[in-house]
């Protein structure tokens, strides 16, 4: 415990006095609230960040598709403010990850990397399956319009929520199947329709999800 | 031993980890708002009760110590809470 050289051992002061039980007991309940708070990820904030950026880039193919008859997909300008502000998310991701992973190390970092394989397996498939689903001939607005707005939602919260029914994380379980039934629900709204449909649920979504936390902290 | 106002804040933040994570010694400061010497003081005295593991890495300026919470502590934190619970139920 020597991590720095003018870090010497001094004799405590604080086990002279008399310690309250009822001011224990508000002490412990603060300090746990406080370090869950400073050790959580996703954090409220990182979910409010991820609603604006995802509506906005929902919003921008959802603007650039909407007078389309027929579908003819997103335009390459739509395109850029789609992967920019997915962009704006993921380094907001990165930076909450970071704040709350400062120092800490162990089975749960490991753990983290791993959780993320079938992730990223699940979203390159929607990839892929476009690509197929071109192949195979089927229609622009559904190669282009339902499956890649509809496709990541679903099967990310379908990943989602495997991971969080294994780790029995009922808060975030809830959320992943909100997720897949906004994604599956948006799907009636036709080609164009969808992305707007899908960024508004997804954005309501994540406010929900931002209120819920803050809400079951003070609880 | 947790009965103490820097040990149970101590306790409190590593507790609040998951099972099997340490955290290091600087954030763990940061946290608790201690001084150095009075951090490693009531460190070493919840390590000599088993109720943490502490494991230094690197040398020198680049060397790093992180603390994690044992099962011990975790059970003793447990107790603690549901005595504190059982002596404010019946006040």
């Amino acid at each position: 415990m020597n991590e720095e050289n003018d870090k010497d051992e001094t004799p405590t002061v604080d086990e002279r006095g008399e310690f309250d039980p009822r001011a224990a007991a508000t002490l412990l309940a603060q300090t746990t609230r406080r370090a869950q708070r400073q050790f959580a990820f996703p954090s409220p904030l990182l979910s409010l960040i991820q609603a604006a950026a995802l509506l906005a880039a929902y919003g921008a193919i959802w603007l650039s598709v909407r007078d389309q008859h027929p579908y003819s997909g997103p335009s390459g300008t739509a395109l850029v403010e789609l992967y920019g502000f997915v962009g704006v998310a993921a380094i907001a991701v990165g930076l909450d990850g970071r704040r709350a992973r400062a120092g800490v190390s162990g089975r749960s970092s490991r753990q983290g990397w791993i959780r993320a394989i079938p992730f990223t397996a699940a979203y390159l498939a929607v990839y892929v399956l476009m690509g197929a689903l071109r192949f195979d001939g089927f229609s622009t607005a559904i190669v282009y319009g339902i499956v890649p707005a509809v496709g990541p939602l679903i099967v990310l919260g379908a990943a989602a929520a495997g991971d969080a029914a294994a780790r029995e994380d009922w808060q975030v379980l809830g959320f992943a199947i909100a997720l897949i039934a906004v994604g599956a629900g948006s799907a009636f709204a036709g080609p164009s329709g969808v992305w707007g449909v899908a960024g508004v649920g997804l954005c309501a979504l994540l406010v929900c999800s931002a209120i819920a936390k803050v809400w079951l902290r003070r609880a | 031993m947790i009965h103490v106002p820097a040990r149970l804040r101590i306790v409190a933040t590593l507790a609040a980890l998951p099972d099997g994570d340490t955290l290091s010694f600087t954030r763990l400061q940061n946290m608790i708002g201690l001084t150095p010497g009075n951090l490693i003081t009531h460190l070493r005295k919840l390590q000599d009760a088993g109720y943490l593991s502490t494991k230094k890495t690197g040398n020198g300026v680049a060397s790093r110590t992180s603390v994690a919470l044992s099962n011990r502590g975790r059970a003793a934190l447990d107790t603690y809470t549901a005595a504190l619970r059982d002596l404010l139920g019946g006040l």
